[in-house]
């Protein structure tokens, strides 16, 4: 960020100064930097996007708690002991505690492989690794259901077997799998070729080996941005549905995952209830930008605290 | 011999890196390798290290060959150019680390590591930044870890890649002489890679003068001066402007 | 060739075979549906008019909504980075809400506010105009979801700006306005275009935010997802293949886009600089 003159009260004399400024705009006299606005051009901008971000994303926002919380706190906090929510949370956190660390593992070995060796193919893996990012969530869902479906090319062989994977928790996970596993990955490439491989090579010379220059130098040096990536991963595993959707068959009490839930309730008008279940998915969704946030500021400090200059 | 090097050859793709290079480095000797930039001498220190691998050519350290065996098995004691301090790390543990990660048959106990470190720290005149982050040092101090680091092992010979060009015009002068006064002292087989030929000049025993790859000249700096092999050495040290 | 750093084998087998079973077999099966028939149903299941109707819809509202998210984006952007003003830092924080919070909810919530009866809906019903269960409807939860992709692919190219740019076109005459639209706005613009079409590349595939407010008409407000999912839900898995191969297609063909937008930046700096 570019902090103009970097000081936390400069907010407020800034406020004040602004305000000032709308009212005295025609007289005032004070002159104004060359890379500056005038005040009318810089409090139109803000108020339109001010203006721009309550109207389409805060206030979707208040409504989820809003809606839930219509019929009654009691109503409410019913929602949560009903045994169909209940058994869709624990479905939901199943397949978050599968997912995410299945993506961690592969995250950090491709961020390893692309970001440590040179090999033909890489260009390919690292677009093979965006590519859910860009395929339609329900478009990943029905390569599933076309590989190992009733009519897909393993039905079949999976039937003969009495295997069920569409329509059942397996089918869930692996939809899942796919549609969450960019985000460590991405979240490590970047840091890891900006990092550089000095301190690897440094712990090579003294001595260390293998899984020790990984676990002593490397881990240490990548933990927010690790971190950053499971978190992202985790919020989209726990509320992914386009994917899920099209692959789990909707059996309440079986296959349903919280946003499935959501939807059943809703389309059988249960609107608190869904409401309700829906502002929890809200709260994860901020709790997750706040440790965003926080391990934004994590890294950045990092850096610049190995980026001060040699002198 | 301490570091002996033959025929090394490496090549990046198409272009050759180094180019049928051989070196002697005597035992307990301070020698500079020297050239202008892009021309292999950082890549011949990097293959002697074993952060590369050669494409032809062997290695030895005191006649035992290590062409063929990786970095952590080399006991070669390197000081990186950006120093590749662990930032996470303070100076204490970053002097420890390569005595910690040993295997725990060689690993010394914690009281001798820590009697260890403190005498590295005494050594490069760091007692009182033990518990510092690299962060928290000046760009010296950071060298001296860096070196102490490197000592830590107690390596079979030192590799020093450009110890001193990230460092102001002041504190260069001050390091270089205290190097120079550190061999005399310590006599550890050294070799060093630099672009500045005042300082190849001043603090080396022997210079190793490279261009594009290929070795041009060897000897002791007053020999070099008085007789330059050829055009380029000639050229390159600027002779025509000495008095 | 010998490698310096650990754990190449290990770590990139590891890569493959993942990759491998989550990505590359599940395509083949994607590919093999879509051409176990003959092309002519194929032809004719991709190009019937419900179909055709659908990929307009998708297209169309994903266009609109980018362009919209392209221009209050920048405004966003561009406050967010230049001046202070109390609740920056929540709205900075708050930006990628539409990121993390699952498309079922903003579905659900932006249906509850659009609704003829909800607290914007009732608003918009007064004017005649209604926005849920209509195509509008699907616009505006596409300006939802595409809204963090501009403004994050904006701001760090409007941090780094050089101010001394700035300083010298008015130095040499340029008010303000001829500053932003001479000097910042041509370098701000390949980002910009970039976070439009990711923008745009979201909105044509995006499903749960809009199943809940279109009211999934066929022929009116019914997109292409849904279209997939229509079929799947009838085991018609061939068309299913079909259409999602279309889809597939495009998808690429937007990441194209991206990569070109990239190269021109990229050769446009060249140039200049």
């Amino acid at each position: 960020m570019v902090e103009r003159p970097a000081d936390e009260h400069y907010a407020l004399i800034f406020m004040a100064g602004a305000i000032q400024d709308l009212t005295t705009a025609r007289q005032s006299a004070r002159p104004r930097r060359a890379t500056e606005e005038g005040p009318l051009a810089r409090w139109t901008l803000i108020l339109l996007s001010v203006g721009f971000f309550s109207a389409f994303l805060l206030l979707p926002l208040v409504a989820v708690f809003a809606e839930g919380l219509r019929r009654g706190a009691a109503l409410y906090f019913k929602t949560f002991t009903d045994p169909m929510v209940l058994s869709a949370i624990k479905l939901t956190l199943l397949t978050a505690a599968i997912a995410v660390p299945a993506n961690t593992l592969f995250g950090v070995a491709a961020a390893w492989a692309i970001t440590r060796f040179e090999f033909r193919g890489k260009q390919f893996l690292s677009t093979l690794i965006d590519l859910p990012l860009w395929v339609s969530p329900v478009i990943a869902g029905l390569l599933y259901v076309l590989l190992f479906g009733s009519q897909g090319v393993l039905g079949p062989w999976l039937q003969a077997h009495h295997w069920r994977i569409i329509y059942a928790t397996p089918g869930i996970v692996i939809a899942t799998v796919f549609v969450t596993f960019p985000f460590v990955a991405r979240g490590l490439i970047p840091l890891m070729q900006a990092q550089g491989v000095a301190e690897e090579e440094a712990a090579l010379t003294l001595g260390a080996r293998g899984w020790q220059v990984f676990q002593r130098v490397t881990l240490p040096k990548i933990k927010w941005g690790l971190l950053y990536g499971v978190i992202l991963a985790n919020a989209r595993a726990m509320g992914e549905f386009g994917a899920v959707s099209v692959v789990s068959g909707h059996i309440s009490g079986l296959t349903n995952t919280v946003p499935l839930q959501i939807e059943i309730l809703y389309n059988e008008y249960a609107f608190a209830a869904a409401f309700a279940l829906a502002s929890l998915l809200s709260l994860l969704a901020l709790v997750t930008l706040g440790v965003k946030s926080y391990v934004e500021w994590r890294a950045r400090q990092q850096s610049e605290q190995s980026q001060i200059s040699p002198l | 011999m301490s570091i002996r090097v033959e025929a090394l050859s490496k090549k990046f793709g198409d272009h050759a890196a180094v180019q049928n290079a051989s070196i002697e480095v005597a035992t307990g000797k301070l020698v500079a390798l020297l050239g202008p930039s892009g021309s292999g001498k950082t890549t011949l220190l990097r293959l002697i290290a074993g952060l590369e691998f050669p494409d032809a050519g062997q290695v030895f350290f005191h006649g035992e060959e290590v062409t063929h065996k990786n970095a952590y098995e080399r006991r070669a004691g390197f000081v990186f150019q950006h120093y590749a301090l662990f930032q996470h790390l303070s100076v204490f543990d970053n002097i420890a680390f390569g005595l910690e990660v040993r295997p725990r048959s060689t690993r010394p106990p914690k009281e001798e590591i820590r009697e260890r470190v403190h005498c590295l720290l005494k050594l490069v005149q760091l007692e009182a930044f033990a518990n510092r982050f690299p962060s928290q040092l000046s760009g010296g101090q950071r060298q001296r870890v860096a070196l102490a680091r490197a000592l830590a092992i107690e390596p079979r010979v030192l590799l020093l890649d450009e110890p001193f060009g990230a460092l102001d015009a002041k504190v260069r002068k001050e390091l270089r002489a205290w190097l120079r006064r550190f061999h005399d002292e310590t006599h550890i087989t050294s070799l060093f890679v630099t672009h500045d030929q005042e300082e190849a000049f001043e603090v080396a025993d022997e210079v190793v003068i490279l261009n594009h790859g290929h070795i041009q000249q060897i000897g002791a700096p007053s020999f070099i001066q008085r007789e330059p092999a050829n055009a380029f050495v000639h050229d390159f040290l600027g002779l025509d402007f000495q008095i | 060739m010998k490698r310096i750093l650990p754990g190449f084998p290990l770590t990139l087998g590891f890569s493959v075979v993942y990759m491998t079973l989550i990505v590359l077999i599940p395509f083949a099966a994607l590919a093999a549906k879509a051409f176990s028939g003959s092309w002519e149903h194929l032809w004719a299941v991709v190009t019937s008019p419900r179909v055709v109707a659908s990929y307009k819809l998708s297209f169309g509202a994903a266009l609109l909504a980018s362009l919209m998210n392209g221009l209050f984006g920048f405004i966003t952007a561009w406050v967010l980075t230049r001046y202070r003003f109390p609740g920056r830092k929540i709205i900075d924080g708050l930006v990628d809400l539409p990121f993390a919070l699952p498309t079922a909810v903003a579905g659900i919530a932006l249906t509850a506010l659009y609704a003829p009866k909800g607290w914007v809906g009732s608003l918009l019903a007064k004017v005649g105009i209604a926005a849920a269960f209509n195509r509008l409807g699907i616009v505006l939860a596409l300006v939802f979801i595409g809204f963090p992709f501009v403004v994050r692919t904006l701001q760090p190219v409007l941090v780094a700006l050089s101010e001394e740019v700035e300083e010298a076109a008015a130095l040499l005459g340029a008010t303000r306005f001829q500053t932003f639209r001479r000097v910042i706005f041509p370098a701000a613009l390949p980002a910009l275009l970039t976070g439009i079409t990711l923008s745009f590349g979201r909105g044509v595939g995006e499903y749960g935010s809009i199943v809940f407010i279109s009211g999934n008409l066929p022929f009116k407000t019914e997109i292409t997802p849904l279209l997939i999912v229509g079929k799947l839900e009838q085991y018609d898995y061939q068309g299913a293949a079909g259409i999602g191969l279309v889809m597939l297609l495009a998808s690429f063909g937007i990441l194209g886009l991206v990569n070109a937008v990239q190269w021109w930046s990229a050769r446009r700096m060249n140039i200049t600089h």
